[in-house]
């Protein structure tokens, strides 16, 4: 099944509004429903929103560098419906909405490059 | 530790970093890993695995996970493993005199791309906005400025190599 199938599937285009994290931009607020903005409490509390922001660059420092140690291997995709596939991991976006991936083996054949949205996929597991 | 997962916050999940952790996922989907880290904007878990024959790593989206259980605190060792993970391999420290070598050669080839570069101690500044420090790769340099950063460190990649540099400089 290393054929490549030759189907077309145009990524969404850049956003020009978008800024990341900004929470006003549309695309976030169509998307990124579920982030989280900065706790109540933390809001009254200029020390506890300081250690709230330190805890968060912390994590997403983490999160990106497993990332990047992701760059370029096999990893496989658990997605809705017991489906598992497999492709070589290029990048995710800033918000990790969506992945983009080579070599994605679908049960139709190999699609060169593809993105997956992150709402399809439950968890995805690669080797270190 | 049950709790509303989507809902807690930043300092509840850097508390459960490092720790032996069960996620559910759904009826009957459980998983078992050493707490990475969670990502703060996607709230995705990275649960750590080891294997006879390696390590695994497991990335839970943030909209999936419907239950998280803390189970054990790691001991010393798997704690410093945990720690250092993703982190860069130690660079192998290199003399005082190699250093300020390399140091020299980054400034003047900074200076004959028309940058102001001065030294601060062992570190360069670029522009008051960009510090190199040893061993002065694109690597380490530090920046707030995206695109400041992306351009030196373009810069820096196309450096020659000092040793084929002629003294006409």
């Amino acid at each position: 099944m290393a054929t490549p199938v030759s189907v077309l599937r145009l990524p969404k285009g850049p956003v020009p509004n978008s800024r990341g994290f900004d929470p006003n931009s549309p695309r976030f607020i169509a998307l990124c429903r579920t982030s989280i903005p900065t706790s109540a409490a933390a809001q009254s509390d200029p020390e506890q929103l300081q250690e709230e922001q330190h805890a968060r660059s912390v994590l997403r420092e983490r999160f990106l560098r497993c990332l990047l140690a992701m760059t370029n291997k096999k990893v496989q995709f658990h997605m809705h419906e017991k489906v598992n596939v497999e492709a070589t991991f290029g990048a995710s976006d800033i918000d990790v909405l969506n992945f983009q991936v080579s070599d994605l083996h679908t049960p139709i054949g190999v699609q060169k490059e593809a993105l997956i949205r992150c709402q399809d996929v439950i968890s995805f597991t690669f080797d270190v | 530790m049950q709790c509303d997962w989507l809902h807690s916050g930043p300092q509840l999940w850097l508390r459960c970093v490092h720790r032996q952790v069960r996620l559910r996922t759904g009826k009957q989907e459980e998983h078992r890993g050493w707490l990475l880290t969670v990502d703060p904007v996607s709230h995705s878990v990275v649960l750590l695995s080891f294997r006879e024959d390696g390590a695994s790593v497991r990335v839970v989206m943030g909209h999936a996970v419907k239950h998280v259980e803390v189970l054990q605190e790691p001991d010393q060792d798997m704690a410093e493993r945990l720690r250092s993970f993703f982190l860069p391999p130690n660079t192998v420290s290199l003399d005082p005199e190699e250093l300020l070598r390399r140091r020299l050669a980054v400034c003047r080839w900074l200076q004959k791309n028309r940058l102001p570069v001065e030294e601060d101690g062992d570190e360069l500044r670029v522009a008051g906005v960009l510090t190199i420090k040893a061993p002065y790769r694109p690597e380490d340099c530090c920046s707030s400025n995206q695109i400041i950063l992306d351009r030196i460190q373009r810069l820096v990649r196309l450096q020659p190599d000092p040793h084929l540099e002629t003294i006409q400089d």
